[in-house]
Parts: structure tokens; C-alpha cells; sequence
């Protein structure tokens, strides 16, 4: 697999896809892949992890500390903006604090999975600001390569929500 | 029902007052931020903090859904609006109520009733607050003569129809009326289409004086003194003293009982401010407007009455009566603040954001700095220039000055351009030493000059 071709990619997606496997981690000269369906997971927890693939987690939505116990200062800083897309990757980032969802409407199937292609125009979830709904839309021809968020999550400005790879 | 979390809808040196006002109370705080704040002291502060927008206020801090929405999903039961941006939007308030989130403020219809100000001038009246001596639209040269005499001279005519001056003009003497009527109409109609004029007392030796109110939505309003806030460039103060020193206790005492008067008729919930126009030469004040919110002076009153407003505004937005009365509160010292500004005064008072290299305000007792910045901190260039308040508190007004000049004189703001010099140049000068000045003193006395010398 010297020279990988896009389809064995996106037949790996396929069959990770179909299964029931928590995660897939493949690495060969030229390509190194994992996938996981746990939103949280920042990589394999074996050595080689390809570097911050996932999204720093979205800040806690549990209530704050109780009085007197107040959360630490770690806790209590925003969600970073700076959480790191891979190289060669583009990330699309929230325009607005608001409540991520990665379908039309509660039921319907997500507009895109992991491993899907997508042109500029293809809306890739929605966030809603107080009842009022804005499909955000991938920007970029490529393949969806992450979805960082949890479908119904708060999610604030600049926070990354899904990874695509250009022209893949 | 009292507050557990609030969201901390503002930036700056009052979202770090609210904070501490919160924390002081047991109460959680949720920081909203833009993506310019997201390192502020604020956002370090608070228990939680959440970027909402990009760094312009109209896709952030003025974007009233994404404040409620950032609420709800943080779990906040109250919102805490600060001065500025959306504190006085009966909208705000409106959808505050219909979330049930507690808005600490007055109720919407409150703050509509007030923020309109022939609304707010009709209201005062009907709670026996004096007004302006004034008319309404006057026809012709004789009816304004006439009216000027019972108003007394000099008198301004104003435009009905419009402001910035035009169809204005001061008439000292019928003479004068005769002059300029009918120019002034004219132009009055060229502007604005209605060449209807109207006239005034002009109130030419004025001080703007405002007493500080709190209210727990029963008719129960108490005051914590007033404060003189006349030392003030194009409508903007620059400083704020508590109380007015040279006010005489008779007209004083009809201040204070206006500004409660006015308040407890609207059932007023809240912090508020009422507005005066001191006539001097007259003894006389005349209301001008009621602010609904906490204001950026608020601290002068708190020095000289021992009072804490932030956590009252608490207080009494989560249900609690106000508890003493009137005798519980009394002003002694005398309290004076001055507005750090970024902005280069020599230089027509352009902002001047930036990085803040070196932050060394003064110490020392009877000085209280409220301010979000430090070494290091960037002053975005998206907001108000204001980077911190100075607040000198002594037994009397000329030792508050003398430690206000000594104060200022070791304050060191390095990296960037303030308003420091100036401030510097105002409180040595005899006018304010002697506090002989006027809301016009300041651009009239003292700008020109300055502005000459800095260049």
C-alpha cells in the first residue's frame, strides 16, 4: 500500500462502517488511519497516535461545582479554538455558541457520515441559537473525515465541529 | 426565588465586579465571552466561560439569542446585564421573563416606560419632579417674548423636530428673540421639514447631578446619596464624585425625594440612577432621565456609603425586600472616580488599543482600582476604551483631590496610550481644586489648552 489509493480508504470507512467494531487502526508506508465511534477518542492508545485527530471535548454541560467547591480554573476556560485539525486537513468550526446537530430534524438520518463525500455546498449539520436553525455547510469538496461533536451538544464559537480532507 | 447561577452578560472591568458580586454571594457564575475576551480576566474568573461569538459586539455581546441560549444550556437561572450593550433593551428583559431567567434589572415594561424620554419627562411630572421651566411649540416672535418672561432669560428655542443644533439658539434678551426666531425656524424647516420651535430655560452654570436608587419591585426605594458627574467631554464623563459638594442640604433634600418619589410610583425593581440638571445660580434641579441599569460610577457611592450595589442588585432581583430603610443608609467622605481611558486625548482622543506591556496602578488606603487589565493584556480594539476606574476616598473633597492627583501621578500604564495625562492635567487645575465647574468647564476650560500643549 505504497501509494494508497483513495478508494481503499474509503472502502476501509465501508467496512468499519458495517461493523460493530469500536475502532480501526491501520498503518502502512503512506497511510495511517483510525476511526472510532467514540466521539471522544483522540487516537489509538497504542504507541503512533496520529496526533490530535479528535477534537478537544466539548466543555462539560453538567452543571457547574456547587458552591463553595468551584470549578477549577482548567475547567472553567472556554473551549479552545485552536483544537488541532490534522495536516492537509480543513476544519469546519462553529460560527455561533449554540446547540449542534448533525440532522434535519430529530429521527432523520445524519446529512453526512464519516468516510462521505461532500461538495462546498453540502449542508454537514445545524446549530441552533434559540429555536432558530442554521445549516452550516462543508465548504470544501472532500471527504468527511471526523464528526467531533455529539449530535445535541453546546457548542461555542470556533469550536471544531467536523474534519473534511480536501479533494480526497 | 434567589439566584444559584448567573450568566455574566458583559466584558470588561464590570463583568470582573459582577463576578466577585456573584462569588461574594454563593451565587455560580457563567462568563460569556467573544473570541476576542477569551483570555480576560473574566473568563479566568468566572466558575465557567463560554465564547459565543466573534469579536464584533453585534455578533456577540449584542446578539440577545445567543445570551439566552448560553444561559440555558449552562443551566443559569438570572442574567446579570452590566452597563453598555444590552442592559437597557426591554427586549433583553422580555426574553429574559419568557425563558424564566431572572433579568437583574427592572421589568420590560419599566424599562420601555423610562427609556423613552417624553414618556419617562410625563411620568416625572405626574410624580411632581420638576422638569425644565419650558413651552410647547411657540408661533411667532411676541408669543416667545412673552414666554420668556415667565420662563426668565436666557432662554434657549429649540427644534421640535430635531436635535444637533440646528434651528437652536440662546436669547439673552427679547432683543435676541427678535434677531434670531425667525432664522432659526427657517432653518428648523430646511432640516427637518418642520420649522416648529419650542423654548427652554437655558440652564448656563449647570452641573450634572444623579442619585443613586435601589428598589425591590414593592414601592420600597431607598438612596444612596448623589453624586456629581459634571466634569464631562461631548456628553461623556470623564469623573464622578460623591456626593455634590457644593450642593446646599434644602436643595438636597428635594433631590433625594424626587428621585425615590419617581421610583417608588413605578414599583421600581433594581439598581437605577435619576438623572438631574443642578441650575446653580438657581438652587434648582430638573430631571433629565433614569438610567435602569448599574452605572460605570456606581463605585463613588459605594465608598461613601459602605453599601455594596452589585450584590443588592442580586438581592433584590432574586426576591428580597429591601430590608432597612432610609436612616440605615448615610453618606460621609467624599469619594472621587476617574475613567482610564485608551484613547490619546493630544490627539483628538483616538483609541488607542493594544498590548499593555506594563500595568502598575497605585496603591494604597483610600484607593480602589476596578479594571480587567494587567501586564500583558491586549486591548482589543472592538469596545469601549475604557480599561479601568480610579476611585480615591478621603474625609473631604480637597483631601480626596490632593490623593486623586498623588494617585494618578503613580499609576503606569506602559504599551499603550490613556487618558492618564490628562486626568493628571484636570485634577491640578485651580477650577477643579476649587470644584468651580460646569458640565461645559471641561471642553470650554481646559481641552483647548491641552490639546495645544500635548500636540
Amino acid at each position: 500500500m505504497a501509494n494508497p489509493d483513495p478508494r481503499d480508504v474509503d472502502n476501509l470507512v465501508e467496512l468499519f462502517n458495517q461493523s460493530d467494531w469500536d475502532e480501526l487502526y491501520v498503518k502502512t508506508d503512506g497511510l495511517e488511519i483510525f476511526l472510532s465511534n467514540d466521539p471522544q477518542a483522540s487516537g489509538p492508545a497504542a504507541p503512533a497516535a496520529p496526533a490530535a485527530i479528535a477534537a478537544t471535548p466539548p466543555a462539560a454541560t453538567a452543571p457547574a461545582a456547587a458552591p463553595g467547591e468551584p470549578a477549577p480554573v482548567a475547567g472553567a476556560a472556554p473551549a479552545s479554538a485552536a483544537a488541532t485539525v490534522p495536516d492537509g486537513m480543513i476544519g469546519i468550526t462553529a460560527p455561533n455558541l449554540g446547540t449542534f446537530y448533525r440532522a434535519p430534524k430529530p429521527g432523520a438520518p445524519p446529512y453526512v457520515e464519516v468516510g462521505q463525500a461532500v461538495e462546498p455546498g453540502t449542508e454537514v449539520c445545524l446549530i441552533e441559537v434559540m429555536k432558530l436553525f442554521t445549516p452550516v455547510s462543508a465548504g470544501t469538496a472532500g471527504v468527511v473525515r471526523e464528526i467531533c461533536i455529539e449530535d445535541g451538544q453546546m457548542v461555542e464559537f470556533g469550536q471544531l465541529l467536523v474534519i473534511i480532507e480536501p479533494g480526497a | 426565588m434567589p439566584i444559584n447561577r448567573v450568566l455574566v452578560a458583559n466584558r470588561g472591568e464590570i463583568a470582573v465586579r459582577i463576578i466577585r458580586a456573584a462569588q461574594a454571594l454563593g451565587i455560580e457564575t457563567v462568563q460569556v465571552l467573544s473570541a476576542a475576551d477569551r483570555d480576560s480576566a473574566a473568563a479566568r474568573l468566572a466558575d465557567r466561560a463560554v465564547v459565543i461569538g466573534p469579536a464584533p459586539s453585534k455578533q456577540s455581546y449584542l446578539e440577545a439569542k445567543l445570551l439566552l441560549h448560553a444561559a440555558q444550556q449552562t443551566g443559569c437561572d438570572a442574567l446579570h446585564p452590566g452597563y453598555g450593550f444590552l442592559s437597557e433593551r426591554a427586549s433583553l428583559a422580555n426574553l429574559c421573563r419568557e425563558h424564566d431567567i431572572t433579568f437583574v434589572g427592572p421589568d420590560a415594561d419599566v424599562i420601555d416606560a423610562l427609556g423613552d424620554k417624553l414618556r419617562a419627562r410625563a411620568i416625572a411630572a405626574e410624580a411632581g419632579v420638576p422638569l425644565v421651566p419650558g413651552t410647547d411649540s411657540i408661533a411667532d416672535v411676541q408669543s416667545a417674548q412673552r414666554a420668556a418672561e415667565d420662563i426668565g432669560y436666557p432662554v434657549v428655542m429649540k427644534a421640535s423636530a430635531g436635535g444637533g443644533g440646528r434651528g437652536m439658539f440662546i436669547a439673552r434678551t427679547p432683543a435676541d428673540l427678535a434677531g434670531s426666531f425667525d432664522k432659526a425656524s427657517t432653518e428648523a424647516l430646511e432640516a427637518f421639514g418642520d420649522g416648529t420651535l419650542y423654548m427652554e430655560r437655558f440652564v448656563g452654570n449647570a452641573r450634572h447631578v444623579e442619585v443613586q436608587v435601589l428598589g425591590d419591585g414593592t414601592g420600597q426605594v431607598v438612596h444612596f446619596g448623589e453624586r456629581d458627574c459634571s466634569t464631562q467631554r461631548r456628553y461623556q464623563k470623564v469623573i464622578e464624585e460623591a456626593p455634590c459638594a457644593i450642593m446646599p442640604e434644602h436643595v438636597r433634600g428635594k433631590l433625594h425625594a424626587a428621585a425615590v418619589n419617581l421610583l417608588s410610583k413605578l414599583k421600581y425593581r433594581n439598581a437605577g440612577t435619576v438623572e438631574f440638571l443642578y441650575d446653580v445660580d438657581h438652587e434648582e434641579v430638573f430631571f433629565i432621565e433614569v438610567n435602569t441599569r448599574i452605572q460605570v460610577e456606581h463605585p463613588v457611592s459605594e465608598q461613601v456609603t459602605g453599601a455594596d450595589l452589585v450584590q443588592l442588585q442580586f438581592r433584590v432581583a432574586g426576591g428580597e425586600p429591601v430590608s432597612f430603610d432610609q436612616s440605615a443608609i448615610t453618606v460621609s467622605r467624599h469619594s472621587i472616580e476617574c475613567r482610564i481611558n485608551a484613547e490619546d486625548a493630544a490627539h483628538d482622543f483616538r483609541p488607542s488599543p493594544g498590548r499593555i506591556t506594563s500595568w502598575q496602578p497605585p496603591r494604597g488606603a483610600g484607593i480602589r482600582v476596578d479594571s480587567h487589565c494587567a501586564d500583558g493584556y491586549l486591548v482589543p480594539p472592538y469596545y469601549d476604551s475604557m480599561i479601568g476606574k480610579l476611585i480615591v476616598t478621603a474625609n473631604d473633597r480637597a483631601s480626596a483631590v490632593e490623593r486623586l492627583a498623588a494617585a494618578l501621578d503613580e499609576f503606569t500604564i506602559d504599551g499603550i496610550v490613556t487618558n492618564l495625562p490628562l486626568l493628571r492635567h484636570i485634577v491640578k487645575h485651580p477650577d477643579f481644586m476649587a470644584n468651580e465647574i460646569s458640565t461645559r468647564w471641561l471642553e470650554q476650560s481646559v481641552l483647548s489648552g491641552f490639546q495645544t500643549e500635548g500636540a
